[in-house]
């Protein structure tokens, strides 16, 4: 059963509403799930993926964005080899935030977290948030960028591949120093 | 014309090997012919066995087509009767259903006849039977039979009487519940309360008795609260009134569906208890949420909680507070008092799931039904304000004892001493005896989320800031240079008894390196113990957990197991520090020696040299006084790696200068014996076994000790006697090369 050589820990923040939980179910179930409620805390799921014929293990903590959780929420941070940070691209509020989110990062995640800027829900037709603003936002703190839409599953394989193919890269290249 | 000559061979050869084809061919064919005339005589008589079956055959045919005709007779006459079955069965079915229309007008007009009299009598009872009676008349076939009937005004009439006393009586019904409501008057509230159905007024029925039972409550929890808020602080109770007066609100909630839920089985039929609890829910909301505001007031919960994140912004940010901080001890008891409050709730939503479920297990068959059932208790429980409140009071608990959690670990770590005679300090016990009470605190609170957080930050607290104490103190490095350590303890310890700390830094700093490789290594049992005693104190207290659930939980303890990995870091960086300053600087001259002593020896200096003290003894002797310096001191697993590494340096220092000297076969033999008993003695001091180390000496003595160079060949190659060889063919030869009686030749003619 534990036949896999990498295990990951990724880790998904973000405003409530963002769209974490369908960007994971996507993900690990192949859905978009249909008005299912705010995440209760965090939430626990594991992929296995193939990268370069490799089995590598992702652990993915889907994190509740409601305020009262973030004692628990922030406790993850610190383990996490990938954190994703997830905004909606048609509501400015929880672009606004993302600086708040950094702080949270900066205090509580190890030093050497790769670190990924989403833009989610690009399905919809009243953007707010321009490509390029996010885009420039994340190249000026250190991030990956990428856009997607949970809804019409797009770009959310990419992303934790990307993920995946990144980690793997790093923990190789400290494998052979 | 050879050409001509060989075509023609070749010809011959074709020819010849045709012959040879059809001469095979014949054969077979002889033989198959043979096969078959001997075949003759059995298929004769078959053949002859099978005419004899033929007028038989010619019978049965005759026979199965009677059969067949026979029963197609059989099956056209069972249909007439089956016809004619159905169609008794439909006249059975229609005086059934004339029966049944007979009697629900019989019954009608029994009913619509006793219907006012029993109201004028305030039988309400009687009244509302009537009223149930005519409402469990299949209405449809009623307005059937009305068209069929001639005498249709009389049956009108009943109809219309029943209906209009169906809607007097229910409003009777409910004036009388509330009047009862009114004079407190329990008997007529539970008499009025099973006549609700009777008139199909469930929901209002329920309705009317949660709305009576919420003010009960409500007067309670007033009662209740006032009370915790007029608790003397000298009471007993006084530091969890706040818990106990939520724990009297939930079992006082408990008690109202326990008592009641009989009473709604039996009168309302099961599947109802969900509407009940749905109202008192409300109820039990708005209480909850009074005693937390006041519970918030009483103990300054915000203050302390802004306190909180003042400090933990600031440490971050400058090591300079101003602010005065809490002490952990002081929040201990509020920690107790969030998490049996927050166990409590978590209690009465297991109480309430129970109880509905059970409910549905009895009254609701329909899978469908039941998934809707269960659907909606979970939206109840999810939107009620009892679980935000759950959520607020898990929020305040984790940000309490992270705090509480840090701060003690902080403080184990300033007021750490060490006792006489033991090998670690303070800080070890006194730190797991927190992260362990933490961790037990975050399972009574019944949360896996709150469980979950609180390892997450064990893990935290013992990776970061308890590792980081234990790694600075082994940065300061072991100072070098001879000492008496047992006397520098003993000293520190007497000074520290006095009050006056006069043991000089070397020894101070030498103690607290010691001490600290050595609380690494009861760390790391502490850590492993921790992990199996919280594991299973987990799974006693959430038996029920899921898979995903189970599977959160591993990985959160799997990061607490692996602190660990970075203790064993820490002990090997302290390891090698010893081996830098307290090791390698005193073995070297020792080891050394060896060099000015003469290892080509005659008789006669053999026996003198074996008379007086050898270079083995003096140096068994010389470890034997540093290893006692550390035997005591140290753990068994760090003293076993001290001497691991001990043994490393003084295996390869000794082969070093064996490689700078010469022998002759008496030096040899010397040598051999020497390393041997230097392995004896180390074997001696350790647990592990120390051959592996000393596989190279050893050999390299074997080497100097031969006879003779050809002598080599009973120890080298593949035969039994020969040894693996942990020496290169040249190495073997360059000490070879050392004997001083060993011929340069010989050595190189060795086939190795
Ligand atoms: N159009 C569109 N809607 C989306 C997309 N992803 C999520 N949503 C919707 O956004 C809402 C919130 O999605 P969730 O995944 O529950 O959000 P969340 O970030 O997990 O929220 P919390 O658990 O409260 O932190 C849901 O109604 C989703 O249907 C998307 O890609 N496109
Ligand atoms: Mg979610």
């Amino acid at each position: 059963m534990d036949d896999y050589k990498f295990l990951f820990k990724v880790v998904l923040v973000g405003n409530a509403g963002v769209g974490k939980t369908c960007l994971v179910r996507r993900f690990t179930q192949g859905l978009f799930p249909p008005g299912q409620g705010a995440t209760i805390g965090v939430d626990f799921m594991i992929k296995t993926v193939d990268v370069d014929n490799e089995k590598v293990k992702l652990q993915i903590w889907d994190t509740a964005g409601q305020e009262r959780f973030r004692s628990i929420t922030q406790s993850y941070y610190r383990s996490a080899h990938a954190l994703i940070l997830v905004y909606d691209i048609s509501c400015q509020p929880t672009f606004d935030c993302l600086p708040d989110w950094l702080r949270e990062i900066e205090e509580y995640a190890s030093s050497k977290v790769l670190r990924v800027l989403v833009g989610n829900k690009i399905d919809r037709e009243d953007r707010e948030i321009p490509t390029h603003v996010g885009e420039e936002f994340a190249e000026r703190h250190n991030m990956y960028f990428l856009e997607t839409s949970a809804k019409e599953a797009e770009n959310v394989e990419k992303l934790f591949m990307q993920i995946a193919e990144d980690l793997m890269k790093v923990s190789r290249f400290l494998c052979d120093n | 014309m050879s050409l001509d000559k060989s075509k023609f061979e070749s010809m011959q050869r074709d020819i010849q090997n045709e012959l040879e084809k059809l001469k095979l061919e014949e054969e077979t064919l002889f033989q198959d012919l043979g096969n078959m005339l001997n075949q003759r005589l059995f298929l004769d008589s078959k053949v002859k066995g099978l005419a004899k079956l033929l007028p038989t055959l010619k019978v049965v045919k005759h026979e199965a087509q009677d059969l067949v005709s026979t029963i197609n007779d059989i099956s056209e006459s069972s249909e007439k009767i089956s016809g004619k079955i159905r169609s008794l069965d439909a006249a059975r079915s229609h005086v059934n259903e004339c029966q049944q229309r007979v009697s629900d007008l019989i019954d009608l007009e029994i009913c619509s006849q006793g219907v006012q009299t029993a109201i004028l009598d305030s039988d309400y009872e009687k009244g509302a039977a009537h009223v149930h009676r005519f409402l469990s008349i299949d209405q449809s076939l009623l307005h059937r039979t009305a068209t069929d009937m001639e005498n249709l005004s009389g049956m009108q009439k009943s109809v219309r009487t029943l209906q209009d006393a169906a809607s007097q009586l229910q409003a009777i019904v409910e004036h009388k519940f509330n009047e009862a409501v009114n004079c407190e008057d329990l008997v007529s509230i539970e008499r009025f309360f099973k006549i609700f159905p009777l008139l199909g007024m469930h929901e209002e029925g329920i309705k009317a008795l949660c709305t009576y039972l919420r003010t009960k409550v409500a007067a309670t929890a007033e009662k209740n609260l006032k009370s915790a808020i007029t608790t003397p602080l000298s009471d007993k109770r006084h530091s969890v009134i706040y818990a106990d007066t939520l724990t009297l609100l939930f079992e006082g909630l408990a008690r109202v569906v326990d008592t009641h839920q009989p009473l709604i089985e039996t009168y309302y039929g099961p599947g109802r208890l969900l509407c009940a609890i749905n109202i008192l829910q409300k109820e039990c909301d708005i209480q909850m949420k009074r005693v937390l505001t006041e519970w918030t007031r009483t103990r300054q919960i915000n203050k302390k909680i802004q306190i909180i994140t003042d400090l933990s912004r600031m440490s971050s940010s400058s090591s300079f507070s101003k602010l005065e901080k809490i002490d952990p001890k002081d929040l201990d008891i509020l920690i107790g008092e969030i998490t049996l409050m927050h166990f409590r709730t978590e209690l009465y939503f297991r109480f309430i799931q129970r109880k509905v479920v059970s409910d549905l297990e009895v009254g609701v068959q329909d899978p469908d039904e039941k998934t809707k059932v269960l659907k909606s208790l979970e939206n109840l429980i999810k939107n009620s304000d009892l679980t935000h409140s759950k959520h607020e009071l898990l929020l305040h608990y984790l940000k309490l004892e992270q705090y509480f959690m840090e701060e003690s670990v902080a403080k184990a770590v300033s007021m750490d001493s060490v006792e006489p005679s033991q090998q670690t300090s303070s800080m070890v016990d006194d730190t797991f005896f927190i992260v362990k009470k933490c961790i037990r605190r975050s399972i009574s609170t019944g949360s896996l989320d709150g469980i979950c957080a609180i390892i997450n930050n064990a893990c935290r607290v013992l990776e970061n800031d308890f590792c980081d104490v234990l790694r600075a103190r082994l940065r300061q490095g072991y100072p070098s240079g001879y000492l008496d350590l047992t006397q520098a303890y003993n000293v520190l310890q007497t000074s520290i008894q006095q009050g006056r700390l006069q043991a000089s830094d070397t020894e101070q700093t030498r103690t607290a390196f010691l001490v600290a490789l050595n609380n690494a290594d009861s760390s790391t049992e502490y850590v492993d113990a921790l992990c199996d005693s919280v594991l299973k104190e987990i799974e006693q207290a959430l038996p029920a957990m899921n898979n995903n659930e189970r599977g959160k939980l591993e990985s959160c303890l799997s990061g607490l197991s692996s602190v660990t990995t970075n203790l064993k870091e820490i002990i090997e960086y302290g390891i090698q520090q010893l081996r830098v300053s307290a090791i390698k600087p005193r073995i070297n001259p020792w080891v050394d020696n060896f060099t000015s002593i003469n290892h080509q020896l005659t008789e006669d200096e053999l026996s003198a040299y074996e008379a007086g003290e050898s270079f083995v003894q003096t140096l068994i002797m010389n470890l034997e006084t540093l290893l006692s310096l550390f035997k005591d001191v140290l753990t068994t697993a760090n003293y076993d790696a001290f001497i691991a590494v001990l043994t490393t340096e003084v295996t390869q220092r000794l082969e070093k200068v064996i490689m700078k000297s010469s022998f002759n076969r008496l030096g040899g033999l010397v040598l051999d014996k020497e390393v041997r008993s230097l392995a004896g003695y180390i074997t001696a001091t350790t647990s592990w076994s120390v051959r592996d180390k000393f596989a190279r000496l050893t050999q390299i003595a074997t080497v100097l000790n031969l006879e003779q160079v050809a002598e080599f060949y009973d120890y080298w190659g593949d035969h039994d006697g020969a040894l693996t060889w942990r020496l290169t063919p040249s190495e073997v030869r360059t000490i070879m090369a050392l004997r001083s009686d060993f011929k340069v030749e010989e050595i190189k003619r060795l086939k190795l």
